[in-house]
């Protein structure tokens, strides 16, 4: 469904993101690893069409190098921040129904947006301004707005960050619910493995831009290339 | 025809090195507290008339020397008491970045007028700071451009040192790379602000008392100053220095050969083109980081 | 601000405005204060949309200003349009420039665009007043001096007969105005508010920054290049004096305190600060003096503006504590 080919994205001296080939699947959950500073906001950045790249990536065989961002999310590409975004002058209905306006390709669906807003769970807050939020409800209002674009795949980055177990639990079933009833592709950065090796199928690592490996969660987390630069020996003995 | 191109060329050189000093103090400013300053060149006319006036009317002993050895900690106190009573106030309210440029805007225009109210809105003239030519052979160097040259760069030589062998200097620093983890640090934000706009007070207000001595004090040129130190420093990518080292320079220059073979009314519309050209192509600047 | 709200305010600009001829229409000196602030309105308005609202720090309203009127009446004196049709064709123009000017600023960030639309400020002066403005009929530094008056049907308005002149600038300010309104409630308006507030977000959700600001750009320039080339159809002649500093002061000082972003708000702006530029004219020249103190103290202590103040001071508010 999207393939990488071959893609490199430099900063001036800095190989942020260095020859990487990848692919992920129809109604996967992709996920992506490594340390901090490997490249993996900037893949996703790639993706979306914020910077230039070399290389090639394709979505649903149409190659969408060098669109703009407005463009690749209207083909069906939505996605979350790390560090969460959100629009101080807009209430949480605005907010994910201008998703649905301008992302989605029928234009706006009262019907979905409601219906996106109880699915993740911002009823209540649904008149408030986003700014009244806090971080999960900010996250939650991001992977809303995503949805009502209607995407095809949902890249999630770091979803999990700065949050406790609880919420952590729910954030995972709320993924699950989104790949399994909605039937959306997603692709996940994170940190906490045990995340990663409950929901995904294929666990992508690297380091400085460079893959290290990519193959299913159990076999990565095993693999010492993977144990020795980034999960660590702690790590290993702990299992 | 060689002659006057050396000499377009010296005029180029002296012209950069002064721009220089206050593209300098424009880009730390700039990279250090992200605010737009548009009363810079009402501060450049600060040091033409500050100068003017204890030389003239006051009369001070000791000349340009006095002069110096007075006005940098008055500028700096003046620049220091501007931001902490206008600028840091807007601060709180995120959007402060677009309140500060028209505060600014509208202290440029109080002080523009301010000094034809006080000095009345003809232009004046500064004594040289010193006589005399040097002669290499056909040509001619004026003593006052060499001066003028070499203070300007040891201004910067001596700027350069302190941002990095004073602890203030490497507080500006760390402020301008990454303000949230100097705030970690513990290093005084607010007093870094405030001192880096004194600082770059300072730099446009010698750049002040150097040109005008070569050219006039205009109360109306103000705005003129203030355009062409920011383009340097939007030319070489705002908040790095050596970009604006190279700019300055290569402004400099292309203001002495615009000037001398286009004629003075063009310098101003190459400039912005130069600018406009630039930012075109590189959005950041000649220097700066995407 | 609620579409309704920002209609009744108009409305009562509109109503307020439109009886004051019946008052002072045989008084020349106070039913010009009255055009320039129809005209001011509106322009502050554009700039209060497109720096207020959309968050893109234009300073080139004023440039916008000058291009349109030059344009109408270069257009009317150089090529011998009709007044009417020029004016139309200095809109289009300006509409233009301004998507022109718009396409370098859109990978520009925030402070960049301030100094690329100031630049273009700048660049008018030595423009219009070298021997690239006169080749094409600016007159250099005297100006043009023999601007013909609009012609409607057999009447001419010009400034010898204020009232119809008067009327028919409210004609257009009330269209003008309304428009605005209208786009800053509209999907439009939705769309600049949240490439201000984020664009990363803004676009990952499908929003075209390139469309939107350079629609705000085309619509804010169009409009106030519109108002300019009235201005040139009505005063008659025109130099570079209009790019002065303390020209764009003034325009300042009324989005400062209608409220930066607080459209309509801008449109008491206009009014009160032309009121206070006029009474300040005996001072001479310590008027542009205390117009730029203004500015200082009314950034400093007047953060939202008079709609600021009137939304603190509603009994709605006080209500909600
Ligand atoms: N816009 C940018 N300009 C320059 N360097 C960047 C930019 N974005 C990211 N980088 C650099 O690229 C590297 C990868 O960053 P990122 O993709 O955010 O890492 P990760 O998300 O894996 O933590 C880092 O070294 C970062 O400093
Ligand atoms: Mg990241």
């Amino acid at each position: 469904m999207l393939i990488a080919k071959n893609v490199t994205k430099k900063f001036g001296e800095l190989v942020a993101v260095n020859n990487l080939s990848f692919e992920v699947k129809k109604g996967q959950v992709y996920g992506i690893a490594g340390p901090n500073g490997a490249g993996k906001s900037t893949v996703y950045n790639l993706i979306t069409g914020n910077y230039s790249y070399e290389g090639k990536i394709e979505f649903n065989g149409q190659d969408i190098t060098g669109l703009p961002p407005h463009r690749i999310a209207k083909a069906g590409i939505a996605r979350t921040f790390q560090i969460p975004e959100i629009f101080p002058s807009l209430t949480v209905q605005k907010s994910i129904r201008l998703g649905s306006r301008f992302g989605a390709r029928g234009g706006l669906d009262l019907e979905h947006t409601d219906k996106i807003i109880s699915f993740v769970g911002l009823t209540s807050e649904r008149f408030q301004n986003t700014r009244l939020l806090n971080l999960l409800g900010k996250k939650k209002l991001m992977i809303g707005a995503a949805l009502a674009t209607k995407p095809e795949i949902l890249m999630l980055d770091e979803p999990m960050a700065g949050s406790n177990a609880q919420e952590i639990k729910s954030m995972m079933e709320l993924i699950k619910k989104i790949n399994q009833e909605l039937g959306i592709t997603i692709i996940i950065i994170e940190h906490f493995m045990k995340v990663l090796t409950e929901l995904t199928e294929t666990l992508l690592i690297i380091e400085s831009g460079t893959m290290i490996c990519c193959d299913k969660p159990e076999i990565v987390t095993s693999d010492p290339r993977v144990i020795e630069s980034y999960l660590g020996d702690a790590y290993a003995e702990s299992k | 025809m060689v002659f006057e191109i050396i000499d377009v060329i010296i005029s180029g050189l002296i012209n950069g090195s002064v721009y220089a000093l206050m593209a300098v103090g424009l880009t730390l400013v700039y990279g250090v507290t992200k605010a737009f300053n548009f009363a810079y060149g009402s501060f450049y006319n600060m040091g033409g008339y500050f100068a003017w006036m204890l030389l003239i009317p006051v009369g001070l002993i000791g000349g340009y020397f006095s002069v110096f050895f007075v006005a940098i900690p008055v500028f700096f106190v003046v620049g220091y008491l501007l931001e902490k009573i206008l600028i840091s106030p807007l601060r709180k309210h995120d959007d402060w970045e677009m309140k500060v440029m028209m505060l600014t805007l509208g202290l440029s225009l109080f002080m523009d007028f301010g000094y034809q109210a006080v000095f009345g809105p003809r232009i004046k003239s500064l004594p040289g700071m010193i006589e005399g030519t040097l002669e290499l052979g056909q040509v001619v160097l004026f003593h006052q451009d060499i001066v003028i040259f070499i203070l300007s760069v040891g201004g910067m030589i001596c700027f350069g040192w302190l941002l990095n062998n004073t602890r203030t200097g490497m507080a500006v620093q760390a402020v301008a790379q990454n303000p949230a983890g100097a705030k970690i640090v513990g290093i005084p934000k607010d007093f870094i602000f405030a001192a880096t706009f004194a600082i770059s007070t300072i730099m446009v207000g010698l750049g002040g008392i150097l040109l005008s001595q070569k050219t006039f004090i205009d109360p109306m040129g103000s705005t003129n100053i203030m355009i062409k130190a920011w383009v340097i420093t939007a030319f070489g990518g705002m908040g790095s220095i050596s970009g604006s080292l190279y700019a300055a320079f290569i402004l400099g220059m292309l203001e002495a050969f615009v000037g001398w073979h286009f004629g003075m009314i063009y310098v101003q519309i190459a400039t912005l083109t130069l600018l406009l050209v630039t930012l075109t192509i590189r959005p950041r600047g000649l220097m700066g980081r995407e | 601000m609620s579409l309704k709200r920002m209609v009744l305010i108009l409305c009562g600009f509109y109503c307020v405005m439109g009886i004051m001829p019946l008052f002072v229409g045989d008084t020349d000196y106070i039913m010009n204060i009255l055009v320039m602030i129809l005209i001011w309105a509106v322009v502050a308005s554009c700039w209060d949309v497109i720096m207020g609202f959309a968050g893109i720090f234009s300073f080139g309203q004023v440039a916008f200003y000058v291009m349109g009127a030059y344009a109408s009446a270069i257009l009317s004196v150089s090529l011998d349009i009709p007044p009417v049709f020029a004016i139309m064709m200095a809109g289009v123009i300006t509409g233009m420039l301004g998507v022109l000017v718009g396409l370098p600023c859109l990978k520009l960030a925030g402070p960049y665009i301030a100094l690329v639309t100031f630049a273009v400020h700048m660049t008018l002066i030595p423009f219009l007043k070298g021997p690239l403005g006169r080749a094409i009929g600016s007159g250099g530094s005297q100006g043009i001096l023999t601007i013909p008056p609009i012609n409607l049907l057999g009447f001419a308005f010009s400034s010898e007969q204020l009232v119809p002149f008067f009327y028919l600038t409210l004609f257009l300010t009330i269209i003008c105005t309304l428009i605005l309104a209208f786009i800053i409630k509209s999907y439009w308006g939705t769309a600049f508010l949240a490439l201000k507030d984020s664009e990363n977000f803004a676009t990952s959700l499908g929003i075209s920054a390139f469309r939107y600001k350079l629609m705000v750009f085309a619509i804010t320039s169009s409009i106030t290049g519109l108002f300019g080339a009235l201005y040139a159809h009505y005063v008659g002649m025109l130099s570079t004096k209009m790019l002065s500093m303390d020209v764009f002061t003034i325009l300042m000082i009324m989005i400062v305190i209608g409220g930066i972003g607080k459209y309509p708000g801008v449109v008491v702006g206009a009014v009160i600060t032309v009121t206070i530029n006029q009474l300040l004219a005996p001072v001479g020249m310590y008027r542009p003096l205390i117009m730029g103190a203004m500015v200082v103290v009314l950034v400093l202590f007047l953060r939202d503006g008079v709609i600021g103040l009137a939304q603190k001071f509603s009994p709605l508010q006080r209500k909600l504590g």
